[in-house]
C-alpha cells in the first residue's frame, strides 16, 4: 500500500513545486492511471513512489510518502526496489543486456536471487509477460513492443508487489499498446499486482484502469474509480485532456436526454448504450 | 571496421569454451609471434587462424577480415620495403634500391600483424560479450564497474546511431544539405548536429543509470553471476597449443 500525506516536492533545479499537497492512497492490488498535460508532475509522482525522488533527484521534500510502511526518504532505492519494479519511458536506454535472457538475469544476479531459483523465475516472468519464445532473441531485433514486455519481464522476476511505468505506450502503435494495457491487465488480476501507469492515451487507459489520478500543475484535481472521474469530462476537457470519444457520445446524448445510465466504458458497453438509444 | 566486435551466435565447442581461455590463447599467439624470426611459424600461425573460423562457423567472416586486414598490410609493406636500406639489391625502381632483406622483413612485419589480429578478432566474434564480462568480474575480480562501462559503450553504439540517423533526416527535411561535396560545409554542418545528439544521448545515459540502479547495480558483487565459467578439457588443450606455439617459435 502507498500513502502520501500532505506530499510536495521542489526539484532543487526547480523554480516552483512539482507537486503540491498530494494526499493519495493507493492500495495493493489496484490498477490506477495517472493522467495530466505535460509538466503537470506525472512522472514526478512515480519517481516519489519509487524512491528517484529525492534519492536521484534532489530538492525540498515536505509530507510523507510510505511504501508498505517503509518512508521512502529513510529507504535506499535498492531497498525499495524489491517492492516497487520501474519501468521508464525511454526503453532502449533502461536495457542493460544484448540478450533477452541476461536482460533478465541482470536484476535477479544484482539482488541476490539464489541460483537454483533464477532459472524457474526467469521461465515464470518471461510466461506472465507472455514473451517465452522471446528468451534467446537479441533485444536489436525486438519491435517496440515487444521491447517493453522485456522491460517489464526484466521486473518482474524481481517480484515487486508494485509495478510504476511511465508512459510505456509512448511509442507504440496502437496495436502495441492494447497488448502491453493487456498484459498489464493479466498481471494484475491474476496475481493482484498493483500497477500505477502514467498514460497519454486516456481512452486506452480507461479500459484497464480501476482508478484515474488526473494532475495539474502539480496538484490532483480529480481522483476516483474511472467511471466517477469520467462524469467530470467537462472539467477534463477544460483542461486540455482528451476524454474517451465514446464519453462524448455519452456526454452528447445525455444533453439532448436521450440517455440517462451510467458513463460507459469501452466499445462494448458503448455498444449497449447506442442500441439501447436506438431502440 | 564494421563488424569487428559482432558476436556470430552458433553452439560449436569454440563458442562453448570458457571466454578466458580464448583470451589467453590469443595472447600466447600474440607471444609466439613476436618471439619468432621464422617465416613457416608465421604462416602456420596464419593457417591456424583461419581453422580457428573454420571449427567456429565464421569462415566467410574471417576472410572479410582477413580481407579488410590485407589493405593495411599492403600499405606496410610498401613502406617497410622502401625504407629498408641494407642488404642485397633485388630491384631497383630508378635509383631506388630495393632490397631482398627488406622484402623479408616487410612479409614478416605485416604476416605478424595479421596474425595477431586475426586469433582475437575472431575470439571475440565467438565469444558473448556478457559471458566475457562474467568471466572477468567473476574470476579475475576485474571490477564490475568497469566491465559493465566498456559493454554499455558497446551497446549504447546502435541506440545513439539511430538517435543520430533521425537528428539528421530532421535536419535534412528542414533544408540542411547533408549530401554537400564540399568538405569544409559539411564539416560546418557537424557542430549544430552534435549539440542535439549530446543532448538527447546524456538524458539517456541518466534515465540509462536510474534504471540500472533501481536494478540493484550497487549490490552486485564478483559473486553475482549465476552464469560461472569453467575450464574443461578443450580449454587446457587450447591452451596447451598456445604454449605448445611458443616453445616452437624459440626452437625454430
Amino acid at each position: 500500500m502507498i500513502q502520501m500525506k500532505e506530499f510536495t516536492f521542489q526539484y532543487d533545479t526547480g523554480k516552483k513545486p512539482a507537486l503540491k499537497n498530494i494526499d493519495l492512497e493507493i492500495h495493493d492490488g489496484d490498477f490506477v492511471g495517472i493522467i495530466g498535460n505535460s509538466g503537470a508532475g506525472k512522472s514526478t509522482l512515480t519517481y516519489a513512489i519509487n524512491g528517484i525522488v529525492p534519492h536521484y533527484y534532489p530538492g525540498d521534500f515536505y509530507g510523507s510518502v510510505l511504501v508498505d510502511g517503509m518512508d521512502t526518504v529513510d529507504t535506499a532505492p535498492e531497498q525499495l526496489a524489491v517492492k516497487v519494479g520501474s519501468v521508464f519511458q525511454d526503453v532502449d536506454a533502461q536495457m542493460v543486456a544484448t540478450y533477452v535472457e541476461d536482460e533478465l538475469l541482470f536484476g535477479m544476479e544484482n539482488f541476490g536471487v539464489p541460483k537454483d531459483e533464477i532459472e524457474a523465475r526467469l521461465t515464470e516472468a518471461l510466461q506472465k509477460t507472455g514473451i517465452p519464445d522471446l528468451r534467446f532473441r537479441e533485444i536489436d531485433s525486438l519491435s517496440g513492443g515487444q521491447k517493453q514486455k522485456v522491460a517489464v519481464a526484466a521486473i518482474i522476476a524481481l517480484r515487486p508487489d508494485i509495478i510504476v511505468l511511465d508512459e510505456p505506450t509512448g511509442e507504440l502503435d496502437p496495436e502495441s499498446s492494447d497488448q502491453i494495457f493487456q498484459m498489464l491487465k493479466f498481471l494484475n488480476e491474476t496475481y493482484g499486482t498493483t500497477i500505477i501507469v502514467v498514460e497519454q492515451k486516456v481512452g486506452l487507459l480507461c479500459g484497464y484502469a480501476k482508478r484515474l489520478v488526473l494532475l495539474e500543475q502539480g496538484e490532483i484535481i480529480l481522483e476516483g474509480p474511472v467511471r466517477e472521474v469520467l462524469k467530470n469530462a467537462d472539467r477534463m476537457e477544460e483542461i486540455g485532456i482528451h476524454v474517451p470519444r465514446v464519453v462524448s457520445l455519452y456526454k452528447e446524448l445525455v444533453q439532448r436526454d436521450l440517455f440517462r445510465g451510467e458513463a460507459p466504458i469501452g466499445l462494448e458497453e458503448a455498444e449497449t448504450m447506442v442500441r439501447e438509444v436506438l431502440s | 571496421m564494421k563488424g569487428l566486435m559482432n558476436y556470430f551466435p552458433g553452439d560449436t565447442f569454440l563458442h562453448r569454451m570458457d571466454p578466458r581461455s580464448k583470451i589467453v590463447f590469443s595472447l600466447l599467439v600474440c607471444i609466439a609471434c613476436f618471439v619468432t624470426n621464422n617465416i613457416y611459424v608465421l604462416l602456420g600461425i596464419l593457417v591456424l587462424d583461419l581453422l580457428i573460423g573454420v571449427f567456429g562457423g565464421i569462415f566467410t567472416q574471417a576472410l572479410r577480415l582477413l580481407k579488410g586486414l590485407l589493405k593495411i598490410a599492403l600499405f606496410l609493406f610498401i613502406l617497410q620495403a622502401l625504407v629498408m636500406r641494407a642488404g642485397t639489391p633485388a630491384f631497383y625502381i630508378g635509383k631506388l634500391a630495393i632490397t631482398w632483406e627488406g622484402l623479408k622483413t616487410a612479409l614478416m612485419g605485416v604476416l605478424r600483424l595479421i596474425d595477431i589480429t586475426l586469433p582475437l578478432a575472431l575470439m571475440i566474434s565467438l565469444t558473448r560479450m556478457s559471458d566475457l564480462s562474467n568471466a572477468l568480474v567473476s574470476r579475475w575480480h576485474v571490477p564490475y564497474k568497469y566491465a559493465f562501462a566498456i559493454t554499455s559503450t558497446i551497446r549504447f553504439i546502435p541506440v545513439f546511431t539511430s538517435d543520430l540517423r533521425s537528428i539528421m533526416e530532421a535536419q535534412t527535411a528542414r533544408g540542411v544539405e547533408f549530401d554537400t561535396k564540399n568538405f569544409f560545409k559539411k564539416a560546418s554542418l557537424i557542430v549544430p548536429l552534435c549539440v542535439p545528439l549530446l543532448i538527447s544521448s546524456v538524458k539517456k545515459i541518466e534515465t540509462a543509470a536510474m534504471a540500472v540502479e533501481l536494478r540493484g547495480f550497487n549490490l552486485r558483487t564478483k559473486d553475482s553471476s549465476s552464469k560461472v565459467s569453467q575450464f574443461h578439457l578443450p580449454d587446457y588443450l587450447l591452451l596447451l597449443l598456445g604454449i605448445g606455439l611458443i616453445v616452437l617459435a624459440v626452437l625454430i
